[in-house]
């Protein structure tokens, strides 16, 4: 692609520090065409069936990563300070999705409204809500490293946001990706300096919270939350029912076993597993490739995510590091919570597993914010050699 | 713009420890889910991936000796139903309706019940078995999502109510219930198949993935000992003899005395095996379904059931053949023994009780004592023999024992237990003793085979489904019970008893015939109440026995005497069998006379279309009879017949004409 070609140009002028960036364009380039093969592997059955064709996964798949190179490509050349400027009209027009998704605009799959077509593209207002709480907590609090000690001026208007967005997300209902939403903001906000005490309360507050639930479910109505909350801990006592994904997601990791049972063999993925290509897509590398195979993957991933967190230090100013920081906890945060629905430690819910799960939105948010950390490495180089 | 302080740089190495921490945690779960717990897991998942699918082993056929089907089993099918792939194709409660609407029609089954079956909370449902291949042609044009029709097979008894006690039948599941069918289950039901396959949610086969396939082994076929055409004549013989004498209940026995073979045994009434569960008769069938539950799994238990190995019944006078061979063997008496009666009889050693005779026969040869059935000679002949003697030939004739022939539930004899001088003279004449007919016609064949037991056997051999011989039942000699000189002699009364004495109905012009008459009070619970068993035993011919034909024929209506009941049913009987069996008869002069006007040889009617050939029997003066009986009035090919072309039989008898 045009960023490889960057890239290797790069090397050959001897821009020592290029050797960063290309590590990043190696491990997202893996991971991205692996995704591809897992998809086609995870989804063909399904898709005979659905779509009469083994490739109507396959095909979209393979041209949403073509066009995400492209994105991560330009991503790369933007001047992350952009974002900076423009972080006030993101925020608004995130906003502005995340109402439109929820009036007719929005299209409903499932019971669940989460994305607005448009034409051949449809837009997942919840993702694009990710990449920008990012790009605005980032600015916000770059404009005084002071703020975030303050309550009222740096971490009250924060608590709004989180409010007004996680509450927006949670209504299409999409809960998982309000907690992904409100985590980057509460990360970023750790990273910049928030006070301990506001740490351990919001910790403290959290598990209240989830242990209340647990507790007085059925006395507060909150009965299915309850459900949810709790199915994960035993999953098999509701096989049929709130357990069903995550305990055929065990059996798809269990019959893996060590070594798996070969690429293409799983056969959790012939329709016991409902969206095999989709958030429970580890379960299905499991069963056809082992824990050999997801170790490997973890591997990759830990290389890239160290990457990441090196670009962050490595920032040149306070907005690049939170911008790089808000990137990586993104992928960090999703790629744990992933793994732990798909391993049944924490309640199911829908989360994409970064660069690899089938989908469009996610793939190009991810691709897209490696572009941005390509950049902000790039700045940081030049900050370096002067 | 601010700048980076150290202590960002902690907290962005704080989040990065925490976020690896948390990390590292689930990759430990990772590998607990895939190591530790793995085949437990595996274990689950493969018993939601495979299906375990029986493969029905084909049940061996029932043949008679000659290699005649008695039993067989076709093809049907049965419907499955995937509850959970109806849920998922037809939604909507109304469309469900509608599926078991459509299925009720072809089914021709309760629609409520089907759809109770289509909405089951269970995996795999049968909604209905043994459908005819045309039934599941109409299911498969339904073109319905969710079902699968699985072929087995259904057990069919061409001939119908036909030696139905000793073939039996089987269950709903394909097992022997009783007879033959029960007896010999382990070698006919065979060993079924399975096939383990891989499937997707819907059980659709996966192209990949486990598929093993073990082949079903089929049963093998049980090869009787019966002849299919002397079970008809026999079958033929007591339906006759029923219609005459308005008995209860009348039983063949016919035993090859050479090896001890069952050639036929036959009960009437019988029942159909093709639907064992109900009796063959209509007005019995109105009645029985009447009846309460309990009483219908009484009455067929006691339909199923072979009395001619099962129950016990009171020999009378043809009992009088077996204390007549000890007397000779024993040497308490010889052929020169002459027997006086006056009509009573003064037991020894009895404080004076007597017993009577039916007769006053005055002097007689041992012949001619047997032939009236004289009583006082057969107790004389106990108390010559003393109770030691004469228990120990009872023994010999295997009457204290079972026969040990291979069906189940034989019974013994009821013997007195405490055998005085009144109870042996009584039993001398076959009162008070209850035996099974199996067991009498055993101990008489020992007469015919030169004196020497042998077990009955209803089973040659097993054979496979290439018609190769798996396995042959050797015919089995028990003991040699009288000498050859005894036989000879108790052949000699029995002939006399036929040609001069009681027997005088079963006489076959032109054959020797040899038996014995007897007539007894049955009791029922416990009292007698003017019941009789008329019962027969005859054997022929003389000059080299063949068979034994045993009728018992239990509580005739009006007359009762064995020798005018029973002895004409097996005369009927041998009548047919005995030119079957290629037997020739030799005529005496003056039969001779009166025969040749009297028969015709049989012209070849097989080939021929159904219509013609009873023409041309007609014409010759002869009967017919089609087998399997014509249940319509369609025109067919004679495909055999028998007799064969260019016998001579009786004019006015019977052909068979066989079709498909």
């Amino acid at each position: 692609m045009r960023k490889d070609k960057l890239t290797f140009n790069r090397i050959k002028r001897g821009r020592f520090s290029g050797y960063s960036d290309f590590a990043v364009v190696i491990l997202v380039t893996i991971l991205v065409i692996f995704g591809v093969v897992m998809v086609f592997s995870a989804s063909y059955y399904k898709s005979i069936n659905v779509a009469g064709t083994p490739f109507a996964f396959f095909t979209r798949q393979v041209i949403y990563a073509v066009i995400g190179f492209v994105i991560m490509a330009i991503c790369a050349r933007i001047p992350y300070k952009t974002y900076m400027r423009l972080s006030i009209p993101i925020i608004v027009i995130s906003l502005l999705l995340l109402f439109a998704v929820l009036t007719p605009l929005g299209e409903s799959v499932g019971g669940a409204s989460r994305m607005i077509r448009l034409g051949p593209i449809s837009i997942m207002p919840g993702e694009v809500a990710k990449i920008a709480v990012i790009i605005f907590t980032a600015a916000f609090l770059s404009t005084d490293s002071k703020i975030i000690l303050s309550f009222k001026d740096g971490v009250l208007p924060l608590i709004i946001l989180m409010g007004t967005f996680g509450g927006l997300i949670i209504a299409q209902p999409n809960l998982s990706t309000a907690v992904t939403v409100c985590g980057i903001i509460a990360g970023i906000m750790f990273i910049a300096g928030l006070k301990w005490r506001y740490v351990i309360g919001a910790l403290i507050a959290g598990g209240t919270g989830i242990l209340g639930i647990i507790t007085l479910g059925d006395k507060i109505g909150g009965s299915h939350w309850k459900k949810r909350l709790t199915s994960f801990w035993d999953p098999f006592e509701d096989a049929l029912g709130e357990g069903y994904q995550v305990v055929q997601s065990l059996l798809a990791l269990g019959s893996g076993g060590l070594f798996g049972m070969g690429l293409g063999n799983s056969i959790q993925k012939t329709l016991y597993l409902p969206e095999p290509q989709n958030d429970f897509i580890l379960a299905i590398i499991g069963e056809e490739l082992g824990f050999v195979g997801i170790m490997a993957l973890f591997i990759v991933y830990m290389l890239l995510i160290w990457r990441c967190f090196h670009i962050c230090l490595n920032a040149p100013d306070y907005f690049g590091m939170l911008l790089a920081g808000g990137i990586t906890i993104m992928l960090t945060l999703q790629v744990i919570l992933n793994v732990a629905v798909v391993t049944s430690c924490m309640p199911p819910t829908g989360i994409a597993l970064p660069f690899i799960s089938y989908g469009g939105n996610s793939l190009w948010i991810f691709m897209g914010s490696m572009g941005m950390l390509l950049n902000i490495s790039k700045k940081s180089d030049k900050e370096n050699r002067r | 713009m601010s700048r980076i302080s150290g202590k960002n740089k902690q907290r962005v190495l704080g989040a990065y420890l925490i976020l690896m921490a948390l990390f590292l945690v689930l990759i430990f779960k990772v590998a607990w889910i895939q190591i530790v717990r793995a085949d437990e897991y595996r274990e689950k998942a493969v018993a939601q991936q495979t299906s375990d699918v029986p493969i029905e082993a084909k049940r061996g056929n029932i043949t008679d000796r000659n290699g005649k089907e008695l039993a067989s089993s076709a093809t049907c099918y049965s419907l499955w139903v995937w509850p959970s792939q109806i849920k998922e194709a037809y939604k909507k409660d109304a469309k469900i309706d509608e599926v078991a609407e459509k299925l009720a029609v072809v089914l021709n089954m309760n629609s409520k019940k089907i759809k109770k079956n289509l909405t089951a909370d269970q995996p795999l449902v049968r909604i209905a078995k043994g459908l005819e291949k045309e039934t599941a042609e109409k299911i498969r044009k339904l073109d319905l999502t969710g079902f699968q029709l699985a072929e087995n097979t259904k057990r069919f008894y061409p001939s119908g109510n036909f030696a139905s006690q000793l073939l039996g039948s089987v269950n709903d599941d394909g097992v022997g219930r009783t007879g033959v069918e029960s007896m010999y289950d382990e070698y006919l039901s065979g060993v079924a198949g399975r096939w383990i396959k891989n499937t997707d949610i819907n059980g659709n086969d996966l192209s990949y993935g486990e598929d093993e396939y073990y082949q079903a082994e089929d049963g093998l076929n049980v090869v009787l000992t019966i002849d299919e055409i002397l079970q008809h004549y026999a079958e033929n013989a007591i339906a006759k003899g029923m219609r005459k004498t308005k008995a209860k209940k009348i039983m063949m026995l016919v035993l090859d005395v050479k090896t001890g073979d069952v050639l036929a045994m036959a009960t009437n009434p019988g029942f159909d095996p093709n639907n064992a569960t109900e009796p063959d008769s209509k007005p019995e069938r109105i009645a029985f379904n009447k009846m309460s539950d309990k009483k219908q799994s009484e009455y067929l238990s006691k339909m199923w059931r072979n009395p001619i190995v099962s129950d016990v019944y009171e020999p009378g006078s043809t009992w009088k053949l077996l204390t007549t061979s000890a007397a000779l063997e024993s040497g308490a008496i010889n052929m020169n023994t002459t027997f006086f009666c006056n009509g009573s009889y003064v037991v020894p050693g009895a404080n004076g009780e007597v017993l009577h005779c039916l007769g006053n026969h005055g002097t007689q040869s041992i012949s001619k004592a047997v032939g009236n059935s004289c009583n006082p000679a057969q107790m004389k002949m106990a108390v010559a023999m003393g109770k030691k003697t004469y228990m120990d030939f009872l023994d010999m004739f295997g009457i204290t024992t079972t026969t040990g022939i291979d069906l189940e539930a034989e019974s013994g004899a009821i013997i007195q237990s405490d055998i005085g001088p009144v109870e042996l003279c009584t039993m001398a004449y076959g009162q008070g003793i209850a035996i099974t007919p199996i067991q009498l016609a055993t101990a008489v064949a020992a007469i015919g085979n030169d004196g020497v037991l042998m077990q009955p056997r209803v089973v040659k051999k097993l054979t496979n489904s290439k018609g190769e011989t798996v396995k042959t039942y050797e015919t089995k000699e028990v003991r040699k019970v009288l000498s050859t000189k005894t036989a000879n002699e108790m052949k000699e009364i029995m002939e006399y008893v036929v040609e001069e004495g009681g027997g005088g109905e079963a006489k076959i012009a032109g054959y020797r015939i040899g038996g014995k008459t007897g007539t007894a009070d049955k009791a029922e619970n416990g009292e007698y109440r003017g019941n009789t068993y008329s019962s027969f035993i005859g054997m022929a011919p003389m000059d080299d026995p063949r068979f034994v034909c045993s009728v018992v024929v239990d509580s005739p209506q009006g007359v009762r005497y064995g020798g005018l009941i029973a002895a004409p049913i097996a005369k009927d009987f041998m009548e047919n069998a005995l030119p079957y069996l290629n037997i020739a008869p030799s005529y005496s002069k003056s039969e001779n006379k009166n025969l040749s006007s009297k028969y015709a040889y049989v012209p070849k009617v097989s080939g021929k279309k159904m219509s013609k050939a009873i023409q041309i029997l007609e014409e010759c003066g002869l009967k017919y009879e089609i087998v399997p009986e014509a249940t319509d009035d369609e025109d067919f090919t004679v495909v055999d017949q028998y007799p064969k072309k260019g016998k001579k039989i009786k004019k006015g008898g019977t052909v068979y004409l066989y079709r498909e």
